[in-house]
Parts: structure tokens; sequence; C-alpha cells
């Protein structure tokens, strides 16, 4: 919305390529969910689905501009999602602990009731594809950062290393904004 | 010709299999030789795609979803995206220039590693390493009981070796959140 100077902007509009991206993105998304889902009983898993969930994402952001996909899905989100999947992924090993087992021991699960194969998919689902999906999500999101713009910050006076990096960089007049 | 579509029919990977090595090591080549970085980032990805395949041909699916998802896709947009920072040198050879010691030294390395491709189990053995050590029998045989999942390479992966897969985990998280902090976290988390 605010790129009005496309000199030297990676974003092309294309009816093409946005009206080819509309019709694949839920396909793909539902793929990525049934590779995490069912990744315990066919070929796929955490890693696998997350990964499509995040390419299906920079799919949206290629087709759609990133600075809107960005405003749609907030970066804090895609951080948290990854520290969420360590955190559960950590949970679900501890868990069997309380019962007096070790760490990862899944087979404790069944002593409350639980199949042990749920303590894999938590794993898969809730720990590696949010992980993989926010990281693949936060790095396309900072590597595209600066293209269109360098973008509003207060921090060039702290940050004597980017600010030399900066200096090469023209006609941007981000000093003080 | 007939020579030639016996030798290939004779292979274990089949027709599609020996068409995709060609395109995957024809490839390959492109990318080493080509100049221009947008061009080599198109080809490469093509060439992760031929990869993708060809790990589906050999019946590792797990592998090929990966290679599809990161290699073709995520690694070719975020080359792309590092591209689109810099600026375009002003030659525009289409090849680069190729050093005769380094094609020699290359070459020489290839026919090192080539010779031993023969010792290689055939595709498929029965009396493969891989199938026929205790381990791999044990997990075939096994997992289903030990874990309840039905794909033994989720149990090995998830089950038998959670730990390890815990450690892999918290190095993607560890490794992303590094370069992300790297690359400029108060651009990223910009409100």
């Amino acid at each position: 919305m605010s790129e009005t100077d496309e000199n030297r902007s990676p974003y092309v509009e294309s009816p093409v390529i946005m009206t080819t991206v509309r019709i694949v993105a839920p396909f793909t998304l539902t793929y990525g969910l049934v590779l995490t889902f069912h990744g315990a009983d066919s070929p796929g898993g955490g890693f696998q689905g997350g990964a499509v969930i995040g390419a299906t994402i920079l799919m949206i952001a290629f087709a759609f501009g990133i600075e809107p996909t960005r405003d749609w899905l907030a970066n804090r989100t895609v951080v948290l999602l990854s520290a969420g999947g360590v955190l559960v992924f950590g949970a679900v090993g501890l868990l069997p602990m309380l019962t007096g087992g070790r760490f990862l021991q899944h087979a404790l699960f069944e002593t409350v009731g639980i199949p042990r194969k749920y303590g894999l998919e938590a794993m898969e689902i809730g720990g590696i594809a949010p992980i993989v999906a926010g990281i693949v999500v936060g790095l396309f999101f900072v590597i595209a950062a600066g293209v269109h713009d360098v973008a509003p910050n207060n921090h060039d006076d702290e940050w004597t290393p980017l600010q030399t990096f900066d200096a090469d960089t023209p006609s941007e007049g981000s000093d003080d904004d | 010709m007939s020579a030639l579509s016996a030798l290939v029919s004779g292979l274990p990977v089949g027709a599609v299999g020996v068409a995709l090595a060609v395109f995957v090591v024809v490839t390959a080549a492109v990318t080493a030789a080509l100049r221009d970085t947008a061009a080599i980032v198109v080809v490469f990805a093509a060439y992760s795609l031929g990869m993708a395949i060809f790990y589906a041909v050999l019946l590792a699916p797990d592998v090929a979803m990966t290679e599809a998802a990161i290699g073709a896709g995520v690694t070719t947009l975020l080359l792309l995206l590092a591209i689109a920072k810099t600026t375009r040198p002003a030659d525009v050879d289409t090849f680069e220039a190729i050093d005769g010691p380094a094609l020699l030294l290359v070459g020489g390395l290839l026919v090192a590693i080539l010779v031993t491709v023969t010792q290689f189990p055939a595709l498929g053995s029965p009396t493969a390493w891989a199938w026929d050590s205790p381990v791999s029998q044990y997990y075939i045989a096994e997992s289903y009981a030990d874990t309840g999942v039905e794909n033994a390479v989720t149990a090995v992966l998830a089950g038998y070796r959670g730990f390890d897969t815990f450690g892999e985990a918290v190095v993607i998280f560890a490794a992303g959140v590094a370069a992300l902090l790297v690359l400029r976290a108060e651009v990223f988390t910009r409100e």
C-alpha cells in the first residue's frame, strides 16, 4: 500500500500470479496440514508439513506483496509460533517425568489412558511443525525487510555495524525519522 | 541405440530415473557454469525439483517432500530476495570462464567418487547392510508395537530418537532466531 516508489521493488503485481496463487494456496495449505497431522501414519511429518505451510505463506507474500502479508501476519506471531513449538516439544517430553518416568517416555501416557502415539503426534504437530513454519516465514520476512525501503527504526545510532552497512545504500534518509 | 535401451532398462531406477539423473547432472553443471545469479537461482530450483522427483522414484517420499518444499521452494525464494537487494554487474557474459586447473581437480575428484559407486549394493538388494542390519530389522518389525505409528520414519525420528529430534528442533529454533537477530531484529519486530 505504502510503496509508491517502485524503483527496485521485487514485488510486481501480476494478475496471472495472483490468480494462480489464489487457486493453489488453499490446496498447498491443506496438503501441509495433512502432512503434519497424518505424518505418523503416512509419508510426511511435522518438518515436511511445517515447511509446506511456511512455503504457502511465502507464496501468498510473493503474489500479494510482502508488506501486506507482514501486516496481516504479525511478526510477533511468527516468533511466538517457533518459541511455542519448542516449549510444546519440551513439555510433551517432560510430562512422563511427572509419573516418575524418563524424558520422552511416551509409553507412560498409557497409564492415564492416552495411546502412546499421541505423544509422538503432539511432538510433530505441536512442536516441529510450528518451529519450522515460524522460522521459514520469519527468515523470509526479515530478508524481505529493507528491500523496498529501510523500515522506520530509531536504533541506527546504537548499531554501528549496521550503520556502516546502511551507509552504502543511498537515498534512504532514515538517519533521524 | 538398442544397446543403450538395454542398458537403461537394466538399471534399477528405470528410464524415468535415468532421465531424472541426466536432468539433475545437467542442471547442476549449468548452475556452476552460469554467471548471472538470478539465472543460477532459477536453474538451481529446477535441480532441486528434479532431485525431489528422483527421491520419490527411489521410494524416499519423506526426503522428496523436504527437498521439494525446502530445496526448490523456500531456498529459491530466500535467494531471490537476497539477490533483489544486490546490484547486477555490468558485464553480461552468459557463462563463467572455465578455469583449467580447477576443472582438472574437480574432474579427478569426480572420477575418484564414481569408482566407489560400483561398490554400492544394488537398489533394493536384500543383502544391503542398510536393510540387513539387526537395527533396521528391529525397527521394521517392532516400531508399530513400540510406538503405535505406522510410518516407521516418524517412529524412528519422534520415538526411538526423540531426544535427537528435540535437539534438532532446538537447533532450528536457535539458528533461526540467531539469523533473525543478525539480520536486523529491529526491522523484524516493528509494529
